[in-house]
């Protein structure tokens, strides 16, 4: 274990208040819909050039986590992902504050976040290289298969239609595949327009087809967004302790899942919390609960996709490949401070990386006050906003943050358009939840496909590459579960009855 | 209680099945543009989807014609207003449509104004009258300068401007 003096370099006040400072800044941006953790870093990274290395990674690293959290305050209070990695909490956290639990859903989330980022960090520090070479051994066809497991979500979300989920995900992975193929680079489905050869960008497809919806009921009747069954009671920290407390296996694992899906480049916080969420609902004895307002879901998904910063740090550091987006940014700030990352960064220069580590520490814990304090305010905001300023103030924060992504209208006019459809087919039955699932799974899985059939057919060997290696058989097997479990399960229930009853 | 449940019973998801023929016609033209591709590795995805696609959809449609169903749609809320929601969409469109032209400030603006009259159901008070429009102004002002000079976001300055 690392020595002491490096807790104390990281716990000088310089340090102190950079965590604070990022942790703040982090949060409000990623609250803010279509600016997601990796512009926060990006924006914020220039700052940290005149800085020693070791306190500019803490200041990096407490705006990403902080900004993976402030995606909660969105996906609560408007239904909107802040940033990708809070997709699942919607699922949750929306229809609890609907319920007038809005206030502990926030906290919720906070005690979450800090639990996932303290675990993540926890890996960073303990387990960092031996892990790190889990990412080389996944390969196309491990990413194809995780990709087709956040996919089973889809017969969860489907509310009570299993054809319709369907319909709505193949929706979203031809959506995926709109503009320029990655692999091959031929032009798809465009017709010829330019606007669409970049393709849908999935924060702006996010942030139409869960926000406009809202806005557009909202607008329709003088209803108060919120239901306020009763006056705020403060945090209801010693409620959401007791929550927290009841599942903290949930919490545990789910933020174990988030490292280990964050150690995985280019898989990101949206999958771990999708990820998460499916082995929360699979696991718990509330499963007919969950997409009603079940905490076990908040929980699942903001512990997991705070744990994916330790985890995203792992190869980042270790090997100098990033795990996130944000930690792409992150690598390129550090090798412009003369920083060589790599597997003797822990031993040569000790210094900079556990004094980092411990400031990450540091920035996840003064997430929780930070976080509560924040989540009031913006609770309190969203209940007592008079409707006519609510809605502009979101449709305003919508356009600006959608145009921001790419600095394009045309992104602005489809969010906006897949808004309306996904308000039409939400009309009809078909949840926008599949639709986004494939929208955001789809590029990863034909990647990962195409990727593992070419290898597969240069090797003669389709079925070995598919099905012969063992992450894939693991994955393959918890695809199963994850599809049929609920029917084993209640088929084991009504038979335990029956022997009772008998 | 009794009439209830039987129209329950006979009611179809028209809804759901007459977007299930959309998807099709939809999945149709993704399989014809496939046609136009000359590598592999770029139409095998698409087509798999999209065959995947008319197959649920066909079996949606002939589900939805052998048993009735009561459909999983969200309802509206009685007296929800149509004019408001076609009003909103088309402020927020025609605003975004505009921005090239008048700039995003002077967009952005007009859009922050007309939906918040759309979104209005409390009555214009003098106090609203003079605070609600320049709390708008303070709000697009704030947000131009933080996106434009604090996270260095290229905003349309509009050509009429220029």
């Amino acid at each position: 274990m690392p020595g002491i003096e490096y807790l104390l370099e990281a716990l000088t006040p310089f340090n102190i208040m950079l965590a604070l400072c990022g942790v703040i800044a982090g949060t409000v941006i990623g609250s803010l819909p279509g600016l997601t953790a990796t512009m926060a870093v990006a924006v914020l990274v220039p700052i940290t050039f005149s800085m020693p290395p070791a306190s500019a990674l803490i200041l990096m690293g407490a705006i990403y986590t902080g900004a993976i959290y402030g995606g909660a305050y969105a996906a609560i209070l408007l239904n909107t992902p802040g940033t990708p990695s809070a997709i699942a909490t919607t699922f949750d956290g929306f229809p609890m504050a609907k319920k007038g639990d809005g206030d502990l859903a926030v906290t919720l989330a906070c005690l979450a976040s800090v639990t996932g980022g303290l675990v993540g960090a926890a890996f960073l520090l303990g387990l960092a290289p031996p892990l790190a070479k889990v990412a080389l051994a996944f390969g196309p066809v491990e990413y194809f298969w995780l990709a087709v497991f956040g996919l089973t979500l889809i017969s969860a979300l489907s509310e009570g239609n299993l054809l319709k989920g369907l319909i709505g995900a193949c929706f979203g992975l031809l959506l995926s595949s709109i503009g320029i193929a990655e692999i091959s680079a031929d032009v798809r489905f465009t017709f010829g327009s330019h606007v669409l050869l970049g393709g849908i960008e999935t924060v702006s497809a996010l942030i139409g087809l869960y926000c406009v919806p809202v806005l557009i009921d909202l607008v329709a009747t003088p209803d108060k967004h919120l239901k306020v069954t009763h006056q705020p009671k403060g945090f209801r920290l010693l409620e959401s302790l007791r929550i927290s407390w009841k599942y903290k296996i949930n919490l545990i694992r789910s933020s174990v899942i988030g490292t280990l899906v964050g150690i995985l480049p280019g898989a990101g916080g949206s999958i771990a919390g999708l990820v998460a969420y499916s082995e929360a609902r699979r696991v718990s004895k509330r499963t007919e609960h969950f997409g009603t307002g079940e905490p076990e879901g908040v929980q699942a998904t903001e512990s997991a996709n705070n744990a994916t910063v330790g985890g995203g740090f792992i190869p980042t550091l270790v090997l100098g490949i990033p795990g996130t987006p944000p930690d792409a940014v992150i690598l390129g700030a550090l090798l412009i401070q003369g920083v060589r990352t790599g597997p003797n960064l822990f031993t040569q220069e000790g210094s900079i990386v556990y004094t980092f580590i411990y400031g990450l520490f540091l920035a996840t814990i003064l997430m929780l006050p930070v976080g509560l304090v924040i989540g009031r305010y913006a609770y309190k905001i969203i209940i007592t906003v008079p409707k006519a300023m609510l809605v502009p103030t979101v449709a305003f924060m919508t356009m600006i943050g959608t145009y921001s992504i790419r600095n394009s209208v045309s992104d602005v006019i489809i969010m906006i358009t897949l808004g309306v459809i996904g308000w039409i087919l939400n009309r009809v039955g078909y949840s926008p939840s599949p639709i986004v699932l494939g929208l955001i799974l789809g590029r990863i899985a034909e990647q990962g496909f195409v990727q593992a059939w070419t290898i597969g057919a240069a090797t003669e060997d389709l079925t070995g590459m598919f099905f012969g290696r063992p992450i894939s058989l693991a994955i393959i097997a918890f695809i199963g579960l994850s599809l049929f479990y609920p029917l084993i399960r209640s088929r084991w229930i009504g038979r335990r009855r029956k022997v009772r009853a008998d | 209680m009794q009439t209830d449940q039987t129209e329950k019973v006979v009611r179809r998801d028209v809804g759901g099945m007459v977007t299930a023929a959309v998807f099709i016609l939809m999945a149709v033209v993704a399989l014809w543009d496939t046609t136009n591709m000359v590598d592999a590795d770029s139409f095998v995805f698409p087509r798999a989807v999209a065959i995947a696609m008319i197959i649920f959809c066909m079996l949606l449609i002939v589900w939805g014609l052998i048993r009735p169903d009561l459909g999983n749609g969200e309802v509206s809320a009685p007296g929800a207003s149509t004019v408001r929601r076609v009003s909103l969409v088309a402020a927020m469109i025609v605003s975004t449509a505009a921005m090239p032209w008048l700039g995003f400030l002077v967009s952005g603006f007009a859009a922050f104004v007309s939906i918040m009259f759309i979104a209005m159901y409390d009555q214009w008070t003098s106090f609203r009258k003079l605070v609600y429009p320049l709390v708008c102004a303070a709000f697009v002002v704030g947000f131009y300068f933080l996106f434009a000079e604090l996270l260095l976001v290229p905003l349309p300055v509009g050509s009429l401007f220029e």
